[in-house]
């Protein structure tokens, strides 16, 4: 994986992109924009799924509206996320706490996709199950936590 | 620069909990956390609102819907960001009213897209009503979206931007 790190922080084309202050700025906006859509479309059905947000909708409704966005917010985080770790990739691998920020932005996917495929089938039910609402909380406590270990890779690691 | 200006950042920066965020290497972060939990909420909730103006993505709530169950949360998300963005300015805040990037993202960018957005929220009850949304929605919708995007580029240019020995 270090071989890996290195040949690819090495490579021409990514030396060329993050080396420029106006691609590098764009790949922020990118990753900006992308994870708000994903982490403010995630939060709403999380927060419908616990009855505190958009009681005038199903459930179901808000999902099918909402979570196209997370998926499009998730393409564009991605992309531009692995260009920026490109540039700094064996720094970043490196870094204890990046690991920590991608182990928990896994399982913050995983629940978002859980609670994707059942919230129809926890609709249908007379009212919401405590299991669904617990996995909304998790969800939301998932995402609130990627935040911040993101955060804390640059602060603690100094990387990023 | 007025005078003015600079003597109430630096009073600002002196004050006691200021100093307390911008001198540790964990609350930094925790008041960075409060700014991007609540941007997540605030941007996020506007982009789909925005899309839906748009006519992009599916049709399953019209943008009155939408918007109506998107409202309650997303000024939350307003609210919890200017909270986090005022203690993230407390602690540097000589730096920022001499930087460029972050005056025209206060001054210019952050109220223009404030406007639109309320309008946009207010005319989604007319111009969302039904499944398709008129031309002004789609021409509100983009302007929202591409003010909000311009909000984030003065954000992230900041850095760039900043006075050397501030």
């Amino acid at each position: 994986m270090q071989h890996f790190c290195e040949a690819l922080q090495q490579n021409s084309w990514i030396i060329a992109l993050n080396s420029s202050i106006v691609i590098s700025s764009l790949f922020e906006l990118c990753h900006y924009a992308g994870f708000f859509l994903v982490v403010g479309s995630t939060a709403l059905v999380d927060l419908r799924v616990l009855g505190v947000a958009g009681r005038s909708q199903t459930a179901t409704a808000m999902s099918e509206q909402l979570f196209p966005w997370m998926w499009t917010g998730l393409i564009f985080a991605s992309v531009s996320g692995f260009l920026m770790f490109a540039g700094d990739a064996t720094d970043f691998y490196g870094a204890s706490l990046f690991r920590v920020k991608m182990l928990v932005l896994l399982a913050a996917l995983a629940a978002g996709i859980f609670v994707q495929w059942q919230v129809p089938r926890w609709d249908r039910r007379p009212t919401m199950p405590l299991g669904a609402k617990s996995v909304a909380l998790v969800s939301l406590l998932l995402w609130v936590a990627t935040i911040l270990a993101a955060l804390e890779v640059s602060a603690i690691n100094g990387v990023g | 620069m007025s005078a003015s200006l600079m003597a109430f950042a630096k009073w600002l920066q002196d004050t006691h909990w200021a100093q307390w965020i911008s001198g540790s290497n964990w609350v930094y972060p925790f008041v960075q956390l409060t700014h991007f939990s609540g941007l997540s909420l605030w941007i996020g909730t506007n982009f789909a609102l925005d899309f839906r103006l748009l006519g992009w993505g599916k049709k399953r709530q019209t943008a009155a819907d939408l918007s109506n169950s998107l409202f309650a949360w997303n000024w939350t998300g307003f609210c919890i960001a200017i909270c986090g963005g005022f203690m993230l300015f407390a602690a540097s805040a000589t730096k920022y009213v001499v930087n460029p990037a972050f005056l025209i993202k206060l001054g210019i960018l952050i109220p223009c897209a404030l406007v639109v957005h309320i309008i946009n929220q207010k005319k989604s009850r007319t111009w969302g009503a039904s499944a398709d949304t008129p031309r002004i929605a789609k021409i509100f919708g983009l302007l929202e979206l591409l003010l909000w995007l311009g909000v984030m580029t003065a954000a992230v240019s900041i850095p760039t931007f900043e006075v050397p020995g501030l």
